[in-house]
């Protein structure tokens, strides 16, 4: 009977050649993995953060530059009208309306007041609730607006007028 | 934030109408003493640049036989505006064509304007304005420490648009402190605050006086500048403005009535409201890099929305339109 040669229990088995190449395969193939796993991190983290500077960026600069959309509401009515008939230029051509105008000119000075309320009215409203620039001088009236309340102090020694606590509007014409 | 209410004046000054908004207390006191303030250096400027008053300041300087004048101090800004003018414009914004305005016939304070659709009717093919060859606004020098202005005489100087942008310019650079603050002069509108609170500016049209935009603005310069207020009939029964084509010294009617222009401050406002109209309707846009309202012959309106968001391009290279850099350098 043929006997065979039992590895004794302290001496490990020498591992066959196969054995060692699965190993090394296995080793480079898990080597290989976390050499992924740690490229698609860093992706990961890199697109995150770049991201995030993109939209922080966009809103800083946004408010950085004066234009909180928070404190405008005459855009919200305005710009609108204004793209609808130009498309993405945002410049519009927009053919003179029908002499509706009812822009109150008024001989004589007026003092404006236009609460915040008014900045989100219409074009029509906006007509409405102006006083228009005067073409004669001193502070003898002021035009009521429905937008806002409105009280003459008279007292100052230049004439001046108290108006309400909003901020009144400013028309600009050709001098 | 409440800063109370909102002090407001009204007065005829320039030939036209000003006013002055303010809230709050600042660097010029409480709001009414602001108002009276502004009403009081409007009227006395007034009195200083206007080319009508025989002893007004501007009127000494034109006449004066010197070369070199001593000047008060915003006078000579006022100079160094007409060389800042001139030079951004390439010449097409100059103030020192007075003599060809009083040949047209603007000697005076003018009552009625011509209808604007008559004097539309009568007007010459529209054509672009032009520098002029003979470019006098470089004769200038401004010496702002000394307080002199050299020329040579016969260079003389109208303060037109320029002078109520840079009065508007240095109004608001002395109400700093206050919430909010607006002055008007006679349509040279510089608006800010330390709220930072924005202020509808409304445009009204040259033909009928609607409203034709409002714009929600804060800390910036507004100016209109057209040919529908100070126009006349000339000697030959032809009709006349006081905005003339630098290369021809005559009236320019470029197929546009009216300007709007937003910018930093009044003064660059005036310039830029005065050289996109002179520049036509095909070239006028690129002078409003900040926004504003182009009215064409036929009624017709043009708005340029400010800039809502700036762009990193724009932010590195300082500019988004033609002549942006120019203009903002200045």
């Amino acid at each position: 009977m043929q006997q065979h040669e039992t590895p004794s229990p302290n001496q490990p088995s020498r591992p066959s050649p196969e054995r060692l190449e699965a190993g090394a395969l296995a080793r480079s193939r898990r080597s290989a993995m976390r050499r992924r796993v740690r490229r698609i991190r860093r992706s990961v983290a890199g697109v995150a953060a770049a991201l995030f500077s993109a939209a922080f960026l966009a809103v800083y600069v946004q408010l950085a530059s004066g234009h909180d959309p928070a404190l405008s509401t005459k855009k919200a009515t305005t710009t609108p009208t204004s793209q609808a008939s130009t498309g993405s230029t945002g410049k519009t051509t927009e053919k003179r309306a029908a002499a509706k105008a009812t822009a109150a000119n008024q001989s004589g000075s007026t003092t404006e007041s236009s609460g915040t309320g008014s900045s989100s009215s219409s074009s029509s409203n906006e007509t409405a609730t102006s006083s228009s620039t005067p073409s004669t001088g001193s502070e003898t009236s002021t035009s009521t607006s429905s937008s806002g309340t409105e009280s003459s102090s008279g007292s100052s020694s230049s004439g001046s007028k108290q108006s309400s606590q909003g901020t009144s509007a400013v028309t600009t014409s050709q001098s | 934030m409440n800063h109370g209410a909102e002090m407001s004046g009204t007065f005829a000054c320039f030939g036209s109408t000003c006013s002055a908004f303010v809230s709050g207390s600042g660097r010029a006191g409480s709001a009414a003493d602001a108002v009276a303030s502004i009403r009081r250096n409007l009227l006395a400027w007034h009195r200083s640049f206007s080319r009508f008053i025989p002893d007004s300041e501007l009127s000494r300087l034109n006449r004066d036989p010197g070369e070199q004048v001593l000047v008060s101090p915003l006078m000579a800004r006022f100079a160094q505006a007409v060389v800042r003018a001139g030079s951004l414009t390439g010449g097409l914004v100059d103030a020192t064509m007075v003599e060809q305005i009083e040949r047209e016939g603007y000697t005076q304070d003018l009552r009625d304007p011509l209808p604007l659709a008559l004097a539309l009717a009568l007007a010459p093919a529209r054509k672009r304005a032009a520098a002029a060859s003979a470019r006098n606004w470089q004769l200038l020098d401004v010496d702002i420490a000394a307080g002199t202005v050299r020329r040579p005489t016969d260079v003389k100087l109208d303060s037109g648009g320029l002078a109520k942008g840079l009065f508007a310019d240095v109004l608001a650079s002395s109400l700093a402190g206050h919430a909010r603050f607006a002055i008007n002069c006679a349509g040279d509108i510089a608006v800010g605050g330390a709220d930072g609170l924005t202020r509808p500016i409304r445009v009204e049209s040259p033909f009928d006086g609607r409203i034709l935009h409002t714009f929600e603005l804060q800390r910036t310069g507004v100016a209109t500048s057209g040919i529908g207020r100070r126009s006349w009939l000339d000697a030959d029964g032809g009709p006349a403005h006081h905005l003339l084509d630098p290369s021809t010294g005559k009236p320019a009617f470029t197929g546009i009535v009216q300007v709007t222009a937003l910018a930093p401050g009044a003064l660059m406002a005036e310039i830029q409201a005065k050289a996109a109209l002179l520049s036509g309707p095909r070239d006028a846009a690129a002078w409003l890099p900040h926004g504003g309202v182009i009215v064409l012959d036929d009624g017709s309106h043009e708005v340029i929305e400010p800039p809502s968001v700036v762009t990193l391009s724009q932010l590195s290279a300082g500019r988004h339109r033609p002549h942006a850099h120019a203009l903002e350098d200045a």
